[in-house]
């Protein structure tokens, strides 16, 4: 799993980069695009530990937080810690995500704290 | 519109069928030739099992053979029908339309209801990760409370009014009366109101309501010949902005809102402070605050003021929901914009009774799809 990594897409017109990934530019329409690895580390934007969680979702409750990277690209997505506050720097992990539709597995990217943090 | 609650023994026809006939009652359409029927609905086929209901409810009407169709834009599906039916008739290609929206959501278990609701979000940046509707309003409004100082209080204090305003209003789903104290303050609000996603509670969010509201839409001179009691559309809008939350420039600037709204008053050639009194789409409370900045009646970072200070009370200078909004008068998703529209036009006829506002000649409504992902604005004009 070590080879995973968190992309988007970086349109090579106008150089802008995107979450989740796009085929066409966001901002000029273009086609142009590559994959691009989005970053190592990025900080807490905002959060929030849901109690009314989905089906699927065995964690109760789930944090769920907005991570801006430092190339200004952010990403929602599950965060392993339970204590967090805005500002903490956080790194992508590859790992189980929730059990979907007729219980099957899906697995992405979360978060966990960087080690960096006070 | 039909009275917004829990309807076990009527079906999504049963309460599409009873809120046209009454529309089509008091706009003394009963005899009129209705060019297109727009139906608003956004988990017909997923929560009771039945599609294509334009046609049937044409059909039960007795309205055939006028066109008919269906419109799905999620939780905005009532505003967009309005949109549309208005297009219709504005273009001339329809003289007289009957617009619809309806719900029937309660009787399916909040699981399944929460799932439908999440899949407005986006599949891989949002839905598979377990992001909700209530989890994006969560992380909203801890960013809003960091930023502007907005507290627990100012939303149980929205919640207040809702609710209180509902209570005059016959047709809202949620007539109890509610103190800060006992959703906020007390020992009691911690199991009286409890953490839905930190920082939303309970009361922060809005009911799941089975409804429906419907209005007829025509040309100005076929509004001569029908009903004298008609009230103008002076401008509608619509706009979108990205399906995932974290792409938006700001996450707490409802850009898509500022744009519907933009155009709407453009096209009614209004200002923002030319309006009496608005509708907002108050899903989560915090919405309430966030919408009525972006839409231009306050300056970014003040609606918790303005409330603080009953401008945005019932007998305030500018009343917000008089109806108790989706809080109080509840969401029965499909229904909410249109009955929005129904709303304000009571209120602009001085039809509201104990919620009437005072000098109440322009409104403005806004309908959200997903997270202010598609956002309709409309404005109505009085005499």
């Amino acid at each position: 799993m070590s080879e995973k990594q968190l992309v988007g897409t970086k349109c090579n017109s106008c150089g802008k980069i995107m979450y989740p990934k796009r085929v066409v530019c966001s901002n000029c329409r273009a086609r142009d695009l590559a994959d691009i690895q989005i970053g190592d580390e990025g900080k807490l934007l905002t959060y929030t530990s849901l109690y009314a969680t989905p089906e699927g979702i065995d964690q109760m409750p789930l944090v769920l937080g907005i991570v801006e990277f430092d190339n200004g690209v952010r990403v929602t997505g599950q965060i392993e810690d339970r204590e967090v506050k805005i500002g903490d720097r956080l790194l992508p992990i590859w790992g189980l995500l929730r059990k979907g539709k007729g219980g099957k597995e899906v697995y992405g990217f979360k978060f966990k704290l960087s080690v960096g943090n006070e | 519109m039909t009275k917004f609650g829990r309807h076990d023994d009527k079906s999504l026809m049963d309460l599409l069928v009873e809120a046209s006939i009454k529309a089509l009652e008091d706009a003394h359409a009963e005899r009129a030739r209705i060019d297109s029927v727009y139906v608003a609905t956004m988990l017909a086929g997923e929560l009771t099992h039945q599609t294509c209901v334009a046609n049937a409810l044409t059909d039960q009407l007795g309205l055939l053979p006028a066109s008919a169709q269906r419109i799905e834009n999620g939780t905005a599906s009532g505003s967009s029908a309005i949109i549309n039916a208005y297009q219709a008739v504005a273009s001339g290609v329809c003289d007289t339309v009957l617009v619809t929206g309806g719900e029937k959501m309660r009787h399916a278990p909040a699981a399944e209801i929460t799932d439908w609701i999440s899949t407005m979000t986006h599949p891989t940046a949002e839905y598979i990760h377990g992001v909700t509707l209530p989890s994006l309003a969560a992380m909203f409004t801890r960013l809003y409370m960091e930023r502007y100082g907005v507290t627990r209080e100012h939303l149980a204090k929205v919640a207040v009014k809702n609710h209180e305003n509902a209570l005059k209003n016959p047709y809202a789903h949620i007539h109890q009366k509610i103190t800060v104290e006992g959703i906020y303050k007390s020992p009691e609000s911690e199991i009286n109101n409890p953490v839905i996603s930190d920082p939303i509670r309970l009361y922060d969010c809005c009911p799941v309501t089975d409804g429906a509201a419907s209005t007829v839409l025509c040309s100005a001179e076929m509004a001569k010949k029908m009903s004298a009691k008609a009230i103008k559309i002076g401008g509608v809008g619509n706009a979108t902005d990205p399906l995932a939350v974290c792409e938006r420039k700001d996450p707490i600037v409802l850009n898509a809102l500022k744009e519907a709204a933009a155009r709407a008053f453009k096209m009614a050639d209004l200002k923002p402070q030319d309006i009496d009194l608005a509708e907002l789409h108050d899903a989560f409370e915090i919405l309430e605050f966030a919408e009525s900045e972006d839409a231009g009646f306050f300056e970014k970072g003040t609606a918790h003021e303005a409330l603080e200070n009953g401008v945005t009370s019932l007998t305030g200078e500018f009343p917000i929901n008089p109806s108790g909004g989706l809080k109080a008068r509840g969401h029965p998703v499909g229904a909410t914009g249109v009955a929005q529209v129904v709303e304000l036009t009571w209120q602009l006829r001085g039809e509201a009774g104990e919620r009437q506002v005072r000098r109440a000649r322009r409104g403005f409504c806004c309908n959200f799809a997903g997270f202010a992902n598609n956002v309709s604005a409309i404005i109505l004009e009085g005499e």
